[in-house]
């Protein structure tokens, strides 16, 4: 999860999101809204495989003691 | 067609639909605790809070007008959401543990309950909003005039009514409309269901609004390939190339800053969550509701500046856009989207804000004029806090109204909205400082922030009302009295950079450096530690136990009072009820615990803020900073008594290794003592043989029988050798004892060591002779003088010599003796071939008393000859030593310093 969270933000600041900033578009689109729409929906399909694997915590909710 | 009257009765019937929302979401709310709003969808779509008005309209401005910069307003919180399990989780479950009401309160309870950083980080807090409000007074005073500009008889009854005043009717209602919706209750819980309710419903109309425009512009516009290439053709080019840039940076940092810093988000996110589970929905779900809101605002500048006439404000295509192709339905449908992203805004925020203005400052001044204990009206304290939040949603919409008023002339709504993130941004270093950094101090954090939030009224706020003011576009050009360093958009020279990352680099620059610095070099206090500690350490000690306070130092009847006049009768005696409950007395004998006192400020904390509920608690329960320092101090002696024992531990463990010695000393006593009888009866031994001899000869030649003079003349020799071997072991026992006990006089004077050594070898000649044993010489050195007796080295020679001789078993023995001079000492080595001495025997050589292999006791002597040598070589500054020599057998080596250079060559 540290590693997505690192990952995700080195690709959307510079100088990584330079690579894919080019003048070439694709179906009428620019490639960089492509890219960073892309980079943005891997983003939330990781996190949600992520979360999925990770143990639910014990339930603890402002409404009950905590002692 | 659309006219302003009918969108502004649309704008309050939606208004009265949410008033109901709310009003059953509470309801349903109370009755059953498990109902869908305490779902994860529900907590995501309220979190969505975050896109306002700025993100339905200004984006839209935004990317018409510089491109691709709008997605880091996105971007930014969903790297905050991705890693929800870093940060996020962190707020929540601290919140949850401590009853953190605000941003002001998590700081002024993780900073030693301060109220000062209280009040300072609300003033901030509600200075730093203002352009906000106005930006969401803009967007929706602009959209309901793009109504009534539409056709001619739009205006209705708007017609004679300019911007400025339809402003401050929008603001009115919205004061009113968050009033009724947000402060009815009389129970000031820090939970507001019915509004999480209304919002999670706003923000599902919002999301399907933009959506429905933008699905209509991709309809119109023949989809993504046609809208851009249309574009392309009337020459309009959405710059996406040149933006990556340290605007780009400075935004999405802003944005990161701003999703858990904002009043209203670090409500919705951290103080409203019911669940700490829902956070694993909202972590992905979040972002995707942003995807898909901002999927669309591309297509939809890029249509509208592509379709739309020249000069046409680009902040309100999603609006204009359906009203010129004639989509009144849409266009409505569109208004209301906006209206709602615009009320859900105005309201959680200004709710947030008046929790804070309620909670630290309010409060406190209560607190200060009117004592606890003075009996009030049922309704207790709370009634004080619904009105001072009434107050404060008045004041801070006014604020938000002025600020409009006042820069009502500038056209984006973005620009507006980043001023406000700035400002709010001030607060994230000394958040993440607080739960994550235990060396962050109060006067470190306060000064931090004062000072970011001075850096930023300066470089950013000020510079805003640029249009307005001639003094102030006057003061950008030239700084104050001409210094051209001070200038606002351009401190110390810093010149040509963008407003905003100039802004954001030196007022966050300022702020960490302060803080980080100032943490370094103040020392906390005492309750600043502790609840350092408490924050931190969530995780690893999530029940630790809460200062306590003086035991019996309190009454429960003055705890309920005040618990009744902040928390209404009914919860206040349902708290005390369980307490007494739990602890199994009868509820009228109920004594306070430590514990519940600290129960009860929590309980209190999740109303009126922390510092409040401490400042309460604390005026009720004497003498409770006492109790604190009494704890720390509790705390040092402990922290004594450990050393004190780790000291005695030393000790002891010093003791345990003189014991030992002891017991080494005593076993070589022991072996002294035996090895010491062992001698004497081998001295008596040694005496009786003789004296035995003597005796019986004597005894012969006493007897009157005949005996010739042959006999009577051996008897007689006999006699004579055996008293002469007795007086040589006599005397050498007292030359040993006289030279341990250093009274011989001793005289050292130089001499030749080398004439020594041939004097020692020659006297042993004719002993070598008698073996058959050879002397061998390797190196010699020159003649050598030293410092010495030269009878006395002749003496040790003399002995290791015959020693060599008489051990000596080998078939043909052999003696080597050699000398040297190295670094001004002489070295005489004396080897042999014999057996050698047994390495469990070489450190008792040089004892007294040791007498060389067993049976080799006939060889004579009593053991004396190496100790005496060894006494002898020392007197004269010298060792003796036992080394390896260059056969297997014993190799003595004998080490004395020289006197003088006098050298002469042997012949």
């Amino acid at each position: 999860m540290l590693v997505l969270t690192v990952v995700g933000t080195l690709l959307l600041v510079p100088p990584l999101v330079h690579l894919f900033n080019h003048d070439i578009t694709v179906l009428g689109v620019p490639q960089i809204v492509f890219y960073l729409f892309g980079v943005w929906l891997a983003l939330i399909a990781a996190t949600a495989l992520l979360t999925s694997r990770l143990a639910p915590e014990r339930t603890f909710t402002g409404d009950k003691d905590e002692s | 067609m659309l006219s302003a009257d009918f969108v502004i009765a649309t704008a309050i019937a939606y208004v009265g639909l949410l008033f109901v929302l709310a009003y059953f979401g509470d309801r349903r709310a109370r009755l059953a605790k498990k109902s869908w709003l305490n779902s994860p969808a529900v907590y995501t779509l309220s979190i969505s809070v975050y896109c306002t008005s700025w993100t339905f309209y200004g984006a839209v401005g935004n990317a018409a007008r510089s491109g691709l910069e709008f997605l880091t307003i996105y971007l930014g919180p969903t790297i905050v959401f991705v890693g929800w399990y870093f940060l996020l989780r962190r707020l929540v479950r601290i919140s949850h543990i401590y009853r953190i009401t605000s941003v002001a309160d998590l700081l002024s309870s993780r900073f030693g309950k301060s109220n000062r950083l209280g009040v300072l980080v609300t003033c901030i807090a509600v200075i730093g909003i203002a352009p906000y409000i106005a930006l969401q007074l803009k967007a929706v005073t602009s959209s309901i005039q793009a109504v009534a500009g539409s056709s001619e008889f739009g205006r209705g009854s708007l017609r004679g009514i300019d911007d400025v005043g339809l402003a401050l009717g929008v603001a009115a209602g919205m004061a009113l409309f968050t009033i009724l919706f947000g402060t009815r209750h009389v129970d000031a819980k820090e939970h507001h269901h019915g509004v999480v309710a209304a919002i999670a419903f706003e923000a599902v109309v919002k999301l399907m609004a933009l959506v429905a425009v933008g699905i209509f512009v991709l309809f119109i516009g023949g989809g993504f390939e046609g809208i851009f290439e249309q574009a392309a053709a009337r020459g309009v080019v959405v710059e996406t190339t040149a933006s990556f840039d340290s605007r780009w940076l400075t935004t999405l940092a802003l944005s990161i800053a701003a999703i858990v810093c904002l009043p209203r988000q670090f409500q919705v996110t951290v103080v409203e969550n019911s669940d700490e589970n829902h956070l694993r929905v909202a972590g992905w779900a979040f972002p995707a509701y942003m995807l898909l809101m901002s999927i669309f605002i591309l297509p939809i500048a890029v249509y509208g500046l592509a379709v739309m006439p020249e000069g046409s404000n680009p902040d309100m295509f999603a609006l204009t856009l359906p009203l010129a192709a004639g989509q009144n339905g849409l266009a409505l449908f569109a208004f209301i989207g906006g209206f709602s992203s615009a009320t859900s805004m105005i309201i959680l925020e200004s709710i947030a804000l008046s929790i804070m203005v309620s909670n630290h400052i309010i409060m406190p001044l209560v607190l200060r004029f009117a004592p606890v204990n003075q009996s009030g009206d049922g309704q207790g304290v709370s009634r004080v806090l619904l009105v001072a939040r009434r107050f404060s949603i008045m004041l801070i919409l006014s604020l938000g109204f002025f600020y409009f008023f006042f820069t009502r002339d500038s056209d984006a709504l973005a620009p507006i909205g980043l001023i406000s993130f700035t400002a709010i941004a001030q607060f994230f270093p000394a958040l993440l400082a607080a739960i994550f950094w235990k060396d962050a101090s109060l006067k470190a954090v306060s000064s931090a922030i004062l000072l970011g939030f001075v850096t930023w009224a300066w470089c950013c706020f000020l510079p805003s009302f640029d249009s307005v003011w001639p003094a102030v576009s006057e003061l950008l050009r030239q700084g104050p009295w001409g210094i051209s360093w001070l200038r606002p958009q351009a401190m110390f020279g810093l010149d040509g950079w963008d407003p905003l990352a100039h802004a954001a680099f030196w007022s966050l620059s300022v702020n960490i450096l302060t803080l980080t610095i100032g943490s370094l070099v103040t020392t906390p206090s005492a309750l600043e530690r502790i609840q350092a500690t408490a924050f931190v350490d969530v995780f690893r000690r999530p029940n630790l136990p809460q200062r306590s306070f003086a035991p019996g130092s309190t009454t429960a009847n003055d705890l309920y009072f005040v618990a009744e006049r902040v928390l209404g009768e009914q919860r206040a005696a349902a708290l005390f009820e369980s307490a007494a409950r739990e602890s199994g007395v009868d509820p009228i004998g109920f004594e306070p615990t430590p514990e519940f006192v600290g129960h009860l400020e929590r309980e209190l904390a999740g109303s009126i803020g922390a510092a409040s509920a401490h400042v309460m608690v604390s005026k009720v329960v004497a003498g409770s900073d006492v109790s604190l320092e009494e704890m720390i101090q509790m705390a040092d002696e402990a922290q004594q008594v450990i050393e004190y024992s780790q000291q005695l531990e030393k000790t002891s463990a010093e003791l345990r290794v003189t014991a030992r010695k002891l017991e080494d000393a005593n076993t070589q006593l022991r072996e002294l003592d035996t090895r010491k009888d062992e001698f004497l009866s081998q001295v008596s031994h040694e005496v009786r043989t003789p004296m035995t001899s003597i005796r019986s000869f004597s005894e012969i030649l006493l007897d009157p029988a005949p005996l010739d003079e042959g006999q009577r003349q051996r008897f007689v020799s006999t006699i004579h050798t055996e008293s002469l071997r007795l007086t040589k072991l006599l005397d050498e026992i007292l030359d040993l004892s006289a030279l341990e006990r250093g009274e011989r006089s001793w005289d050292n004077a130089p001499f030749d060591a080398e004439e020594a050594l041939d004097r020692a070898v020659s006297v042993c000649d004719a002993l070598l002779r008698q073996k058959g044993m050879r002397v061998e010489f390797s190196d010699r050195a020159k003649s050598t003088m030293i410092d010495g007796d030269a009878d006395r080295l002749c003496q040790v020679l003399i002995n290791l010599v015959s020693n060599a001789v008489k051990y000596n078993d080998a078939e043909s023995p052999v003696v080597v003796i050699s000398s040297k001079v190295r670094g001004g000492n002489y070295y005489v080595e004396v080897a042999d071939n014999g057996p050698g001495i047994p390495r469990k025997h070489r450190h008792l050589i040089f004892d007294k008393f040791w007498r060389g292999v067993e049976g080799a006791g006939d060889q004579g002597g009593a053991g004396l000859g190496l100790a005496i040598s060894r006494q002898i070589v020392s007197r004269m500054n010298g060792s003796l030593e036992l080394v390896q020599g260059p056969f297997l057998g014993a190799c003595f080596r004998i080490r004395l310093p020289i006197v003088g250079s006098v050298q002469t060559d042997r012949a």
